[in-house]
């Protein structure tokens, strides 16, 4: 049994008396940032939150601490929020004792990395970057998260992670690399700074463009970007619900290119392995697009009780700080192409540019799903099917309807993209996505160049 | 809260009590208490939101006059620090009919056009203009690189310090750790620098940056005081206190009085900004055509674009502090780990000349 299991069932006791969860949700972790090629911000946590949720008379009531010494304290706090909260029609229950898939996601060895072993893998990293500056971080991790329930359910797993981001910069150029896995050893630092430096070479000199609407290849990190953001509003249930989501109205319909298959596959090794979520609903793989046509999103309890209609969780109960957001996916999971890479893309579409990354994404128009942004780190132009002069960075205005629906390939390589900002505790999810190639990505205006 | 019963709603209520300590030697300082409050509701008739109005609520802070933000912002609501009278202040029952009206409203008006015009921003949406694209980028951790990775770096020099021209002569931005009721009010920082009210934009000219003690021994000027970490596990960084667009003169009718046509926008809906901090796209949930000095019809989607520098050289006019309001801004991520710091901003209605709109029609 872990300590989060112990500690939870111990929580469990100080609320006796009343229908009671808890969820604990601990962290071991170390960030190695670097910023110029030196490490100046390491923070290493360790830590145990411990939420209660207590029900009395249709009454729900939440209260959370980090104190392990304050358990009945936080049994106390959470009874009183239920008697002063308002019963909840649409609230369903605690859940059900539950089997569980086994899944993996656990490596003793990343489980063991200390900050001694996390200065020396950012040390690695850094040691590659030539006469470019690095910036970015190495970390790892375990995260143990336990649930135990007046129902009888008990659930534990503990997860690892490790990344290592790498952006080669210095003025007037720049480049990005990354690698996520639970397994440090499937890390390469030294490799994942060679991309970065060498994407980083080759943008120097950038150029500006007239905004249009461009063909586009998007690199993995791309596309896993503008999924998360799609996702937001338009794959989770409380969008839905909302009536935010591009989904509403449309499942069943052809909305994107046949080759364009997204689900969420949290049961994946080459994923994040999750075999609860945070309600301790068995999780499920989810079917969202499928051949182009729009299936559906992922749901948690609460939001399937509130839509009715024969809904039911897919175990995407999101973490404490996410609440706010409703159930959201976490392991993306984009269906392989054909194509052999990204340069049989460029040639694919012959005439457009060629993105790396992303950043500062908003959304303009949530049931359209319209999401702007900027390109950074990697921008070039495609001439004649080859991979050609750097751009300066450039503002995108795109619908997703656009950017999904005509496809002319996919990579048959996909990798494991970090989307984790480490805001909150700590929860490792990703996308496994590959390259993409679009025949609209609208280019909205020109910004700063790569580099500092 | 909501009183038709066509219309969904739903809201939060949040409140917080932040303790800090900071202890150093050979001096200590003691402890300091930041309760604050935020609500934030939403009338939700199809897919389109509208926010809540707020009361007027004269003479809370240093400036003339500091008033209750009319929309709550999308960004968690109306925060501030405070108790219970700031929740009572909101008015909410008075209020709500009307927001329920403007969100029905803005299903049937006409999508904002696309073209360049006359833009006057509400004060909710000049503080979020000010936020990203004068308060980020004179962080000088920013400056000096090390938030390249993640948020990004900017477009300043620690060379254009007294002499870049950031906009026009009606520019005047503060950074003010003392302001009632902000968010980024302290006794002091991170660090245990007092806080403090410095001028970083003077009549268009950069005057200043947001510092550490670090990063001001640096550039050799400013002695920091804008430390900052969201809670015990995340280390201090550069972070905004309460940075304001500093009042001008006369009401919002006087601002509006000559402008032929324009567009009046008001509450953030979406925003983005580049990685210097350069070139940016905002959108609002609500633009009013501005005809004649007048405000006429309501329009949606609204978007505009621009380059940092360049839009903040259109500023013509800035109306005067009768009009000036205050807002919290609880969701400014930085860092690697993230952390996401609690932020205000005050600012009147701006007026800018020729503004890009309606991006991507």
């Amino acid at each position: 049994m872990s300590r989060a299991l112990d500690l939870a069932e111990e929580a469990l006791r100080a609320a006796e008396g009343d229908e009671a969860e808890v969820l604990v949700h601990a962290e071991r972790s170390g960030v190695a940032r670097f910023a110029n090629s030196i490490v100046h911000q390491p923070t290493l946590v360790d830590d145990a939150m411990v939420r209660i949720r207590i029900v009395r008379d249709g009454k729900v009531g939440w209260a959370s601490t980090n104190r392990a010494d304050g358990l009945d304290e936080l049994a106390k706090r959470a009874g009183e929020a239920a008697d002063q909260a308002r019963p909840d029609p649409d609230f369903p229950g605690l859940t059900p004792p539950a089997e569980y898939e086994q899944v993996s996601g656990y490596d003793q060895e990343t489980a063991e990395l200390g900050p001694d072993d996390q200065a020396r893998l950012a040390a690695e990293a850094i040691a590659a970057a030539g006469d470019f500056g690095l910036y970015g971080y190495f970390t790892s991790a375990l995260t143990q998260i336990a649930i135990a329930s007046s129902t009888g359910l008990t659930a534990e797993q503990e997860l690892t992670d490790a990344a290592v981001l790498s952006l080669s910069a210095t003025e007037g150029a720049s480049g990005w690399a990354e690698h996520t896995s639970w397994r440090v050893a499937d890390l390469e630092p030294a490799a994942v700074t060679e991309e970065s430096t060498s994407k980083a070479a080759r943008t120097r000199d950038a150029q500006e463009i007239e905004p249009a609407t461009y063909a586009a290849v998007l690199e993995p990190y791309a596309v896993a970007e503008l999924l998360r953001w799609f996702s937001y509003d338009s794959l989770g249930a409380q969008g839905f619900i909302e009536e935010r989501s591009f989904f509403c109205d449309r499942i069943g319909e052809q909305v994107f290119d046949d080759k364009v298959t997204l689900s969420d596959n949290g049961l994946d090794p080459v994923n994040f392995p999750k075999s609860f979520d945070f309600e301790g609903t068995p999780r499920q793989r989810v079917a969202m697009i499928e051949d182009g046509v729009a299936r559906g999103v992922v749901w948690d309890r609460m939001t399937a009780s509130r839509a009715g209609d024969g809904h039911e969780s897919t175990g995407h109960a999101p973490p404490e700080d996410w609440r706010y957001f409703g159930p959201l996916p976490t392991a993306f999971d984009l269906a392989a192409g054909d194509a052999a890479s990204v340069d049989e893309l460029a040639e694919r579409i012959g005439d457009g540019i060629y993105v790396t990354r992303l950043h500062y994404l908003g959304i303009v128009d949530s049931r359209g799903a319209v999401l702007t942004g900027m390109t950074r780190d990697g921008t070039f132009r495609i001439r004649d099917g080859k991979v050609a002069e750097p751009l300066v960075n450039l503002r995108f205005t795109v619908p997703m309807g656009d950017v999904l629906g005509e496809v002319p390939g996919l990579t048959r390589d996909r990798m494991l993209v970090n989307l984790n900002e480490l805001y909150g505790e700590r929860y490792p999810f990703g996308a496994l996505v590959p390259a993409l190639a679009t025949t609209k990505f609208q280019i909205t205006g020109t910004g700063s160049g790569p580099g500092l | 809260m909501f009183t038709d019963q066509h219309l969904p709603a739903t809201g939060i209520l949040q409140t917080w009590l932040t303790q800090g300590t900071y202890v150093s030697s050979p001096q200590s300082m003691s402890c300091s208490q930041h309760p604050g409050a935020s609500v934030q509701s939403v009338s939700n008739p199809s897919h389109e939101h509208s926010h809540a109005p707020i009361c007027t609520v004269p003479g809370l802070s240093g400036h003339t006059a500091h008033t209750m933000p009319p929309h709550p912002a999308t960004h968690s609501g109306v925060s501030s620090q405070g108790g219970w009278e700031l929740v009572e202040r909101l008015n909410l029952d008075g209020e709500a009919p009307r927001v329920g009206e403007q969100a029905a409203a803005l299903l049937r008006a006409p999508e904002c056009p696309a073209g360049r015009t006359t833009v006057v921003l509400s004060p909710e949406q000049a503080i979020m203009q000010v936020h990203e694209s004068v308060g980020h980028p004179t962080e000088l951790d920013r400056v000096y690189g090390t938030e390249a990775a993640y948020a990004g770096t900017s477009f300043l020099s620690p060379d254009d310090l007294g002499s870049l021209r950031y906009g026009s002569e009606q520019m005047n931005i503060t950074a003010d750790a003392t302001t009632p009721e902000g968010l980024g009010t302290f006794a002091f920082d991170d660090e245990g620098v007092p806080a403090r009210r410095e001028s970083i934009v003077e009549a268009g000219v950069l005057r200043g940056f947001l510092s550490s003690r670090e990063t001001a021994e640096q550039l050799g000027a400013g002695t920091g005081g804008s430390m900052r970490a969201d809670g015990w596990s995340r280390m201090p960084l550069v972070r905004m206190t309460n940075l304001h667009l500093e009042p001008g003169e006369g009401s919002f009718e006087e601002l509006l009085a000559d402008i032929d046509d324009g567009l009046y926008l008001e509450t953030n809906k979406s925003w983005s900004i580049d990685d210097k901090r350069l070139n940016f796209q905002f959108g609002t949930q609500i633009a009013w055509e501005i005809k004649n000095g007048q405000l006429g019809r309501m329009l949606r989607d609204a978007t505009y674009t621009g380059v940092t520098p360049r839009f903040w050289a259109k500023l013509d006019r800035v109306a005067g502090p009768n009009e000036w309001q205050l807002f919290g801004l609880t969701n400014c991520g930085k860092g690697q780990p993230g952390q996401s710091a609690h932020v205000s901003h005050g600012a009147s209605p701006a007026r800018f000349r020729d503004v890009e709109i309606g991006v991507s029609k």
